[in-house]
């Protein structure tokens, strides 16, 4: 399953992501595969079991990064409305995508901030009261956060963005062949773990 | 297109008692640009909103009267509808965008309505063109600077092809470079017949486009001048009207009869090896070595993207190596950032400043909090406090955290002639106090108002260094001109 998210992600040229976040997926799959038969004390049993969620996590992590990262608001706009998703839907989602970055961004300043006070996330006065450091953090976040999305969405409703309106859209958004291989593959993907009979287990892998 | 406002009442209360905009009455002219003039609070915002529709459909409040674009009511309107007719430019170049690259969003409005994909395209080739903005093409929005954003902001309301231009306050986080830019652009709406409305209190740029000059005061239309007859009157009239001055050279004339002698040179803080680079070959930053004179406020200029902010950051010990950081926490550089709510924290203004001191001392912070004129304000939340307020806490949180050096990323954008006179005797304060203040700015008023060293900064190195006196005039050349 991993596969499909690692093609994609080589097309848009992420080798180092792809390699580092394949090498992790693959220790923890065969770690958890050998190590699952061996009992041991508790520290063991965590390892083990974080293997097992990194291994089970990951491929789904991956194909949301791969869709953030290669699909464009618009395009995501107009597969939706080919797909005939309402618009009611499909404008919460993509304003979602657009704000994941900005959060980022001020999450980053603030951690500036915070460094500049020489508030550490460990240190005495953090380990006494651990909840300071979330309030800290979070009381600016939400700040500036709820001030950036109203002023997106004026900046939406000003440009006309209404669930009313039907968009048309730049981009050449299909369904292709390369589209139908994907499809394909994931669907044999699908029907190998219902029916495990059928294909050995390696292919859903 | 027309616009009329017809005995506008209105309120974001639920009642008219105190109305924002009161009984307002204007007409705008088919190809008329107007410049909505006036103090922060005043209600030109507020108008402008009345024009692009944001009010009656976007804020709720309580309104009397209409709005008229063109034959139609707004109030009869769909937001959709009237922005075909009227694009609006906003102030945060940040937050404007909904898409995350330049292409995608230039096309945003005309998707919207629903425009076939050829005439889309065209569009877009067209305005890039006019706008001379190939290479700003297929970019990362988040990699852009401000003065970028805006032109991207500009240029997609463009496409859409609107009859109607509102700009809120669009020169506010701009260098004066990037502000020629905007001017250049505005003439070119006012050319085509486009009707333009700015809402600003920096007017020098407009000063040759403008038709009509509005003064708004306590939601009323309080003056009309024609910039000439504004610029006549001197600079002095203007800044009792809490407005910017209209023409930069009269500026110099009026300040250059100020006596700056008291801002002489003192002993010097030596900074060295202040380097950063995301690649080698093109480091961001590279002073080898930065003298600033203590107890007085050093400007820094220099165009978007000359290093600026990198070198308050690497002072801050907020960027760089290790070893640098190491370094810049025996400076004790303390960073006043452009948007004080990343560092305000706490639930009380009192709290933010004890935050940071050793030992924990509540007399010397409500000193501290005395000479910022905050007093008062102890026991509030600083979320609650006014933009400049916040500042200053910020201010009181560096100070009482026992920093030498304060750093300030641009304390005056967006500001009107009376917050940006109370910045400035804050900052005079300080320095008085002995503390070493670096600021940097794009606003030639604020500098000429309390600095008394400029650094001017190109390509990660600083380019030139002088005291402000007797180079009055220079300053503002370099500042066009950059």
């Amino acid at each position: 399953m991993f596969a499909v998210p690692a093609i994609l992600l080589l097309f848009e040229r992420k080798w180092r992501f792809v390699l580092a976040f394949f090498s992790v997926y693959l220790v923890s799959v065969f770690g958890f595969e050998y190590l699952k038969t061996i009992e041991a004390g508790l520290a063991f049993s965590l390892v083990v079991s974080t293997m097992m969620i990194v291994s089970h996590m990951m491929p789904i992590t991956i194909v949301l990064y791969y869709v953030m990262m290669s699909t464009k608001v618009n395009e995501f706009l107009a597969a939706m409305a080919r797909m005939h998703v309402p618009n009611k839907v499909t404008i919460p989602l993509a304003v979602m995508a657009r704000f994941f970055p900005t959060v980022f961004d001020e999450a980053h300043a603030i951690g500036n901030a915070m460094r500049m006070r020489g508030i550490r996330l460990f240190s005495l006065r953090t380990l006494a009261n651990p909840f300071s450091i979330l309030e800290y953090r979070l009381v600016p976040l939400l700040v500036s956060v709820t001030k950036i999305s109203d002023e997106l969405s004026i900046a939406a409703v000003t440009r006309g963005l209404s669930p009313e309106t039907k968009r048309t859209c730049v981009a050449n958004v299909g369904f292709r062949v390369q589209d139908l291989i994907v499809f394909v593959y994931c669907l044999l993907v699908v029907v190998c773990y219902v029916f495990p009979g059928l294909t050995g287990n390696l292919l859903a892998r | 297109m027309n616009i009329s406002l017809k005995n506008v009442s209105f309120s974001y209360t639920d009642s008219l008692d105190n109305a924002v905009i009161k009984d307002l009455n204007l007409e705008i002219r088919s190809g008329e640009c107007v410049i909505l003039a006036g103090e922060s609070g005043c209600g030109k915002t507020t108008i402008s909103k009345l024009i692009n529709g944001l009010i009656p459909h976007y804020n709720s409040g309580c309104m009397s009267g209409d709005v008229f674009l063109g034959e139609k009511n707004t109030a009869d309107m769909t937001l959709a509808e009237i922005s075909r007719c009227v694009g609006s430019v906003f102030q945060n170049p940040r937050s404007q965008f909904f898409n995350i690259d330049t292409d995608s969003e230039i096309a945003f409005g005309c998707e919207n309505m629903g425009m076939p994909r050829e005439k889309i395209l065209q569009r877009i080739d067209d305005v890039v063109k006019e706008f001379r903005m190939e290479h700003l093409i297929g970019r990362n929005i988040f990699h852009l600077s401000g003065g970028e954003k805006q032109k991207i902001a500009c240029a997609s309301v463009a496409a859409a092809g609107p009859e109607i231009f509102v700009l809120d306050e669009p020169s506010a986080n701009l260098d004066l470079k990037t502000v020629a830019d905007l001017t250049e652009i505005v003439g070119r709406w006012k050319k085509t017949g486009k009707t333009v409305v700015v809402v600003e209190h920096r007017i020098h740029y407009l000063r040759e486009i403008a038709d009509r000059i509005c003064y708004v005061k306590d939601g009323r239309i309080a003056h009309e001048w024609t910039p000439a007859e504004l610029e006549a009157k001197g600079a002095e009239y203007a800044a009792s009207l809490g407005l910017r001055c209209v023409n930069l050279n009269q500026l110099s004339e009026v300040e250059r009869s100020k006596d700056l002698s008291k801002r002489s040179t003192a002993e010097l803080q030596v900074f060295k090896d202040l380097y950063f680079a995301y690649n080698r070959k093109f480091p961001v930053l590279n002073i080898p070595m930065l003298t600033l004179p203590r107890g007085q406020i050093t400007a820094v200029i220099g165009h978007n993207g000359a290093g600026k902010s990198t070198l308050a950051q690497v002072l801050c010990g907020l960027c760089g190596t290790w070893r640098q950081k190491r370094k810049a926490r025996k400076y004790g550089a303390y960073l006043i950032m452009q948007d004080v709510n990343h560092q305000l924290f706490t639930e009380s203004v009192l709290e933010e400043v004890l935050l940071g001191m050793r030992p924990q001392n509540e007399k010397t912070a409500l000193e501290i909090l005395a000479g910022l004129n905050l007093e008062q304000y102890a026991y509030e939340h600083p979320m609650a406090l006014s933009g400049g307020q916040k500042q200053r806490v910020a201010i009181g949180s560096g100070v009482s955290s026992g920093r030498d050096i304060v750093v300030f990323d641009e304390p005056t954008s967006g500001l009107d002639y009376r917050q940006m006179l109370a910045v400035s005797a804050t900052l005079q304060k300080l320095a008085a106090s002995g503390k070493t203040l670096l600021v940097i700015t794009h606003d030639p008023e604020f500098i000429l108002n309390c600095c008394s060293n400029i650094i001017r900064m190109e390509h990660g190195k600083i380019a030139e260094q002088y005291p402000l006196q007797g180079n009055q005039d220079k300053l503002i050349h370099a500042m066009l001109n950059v």
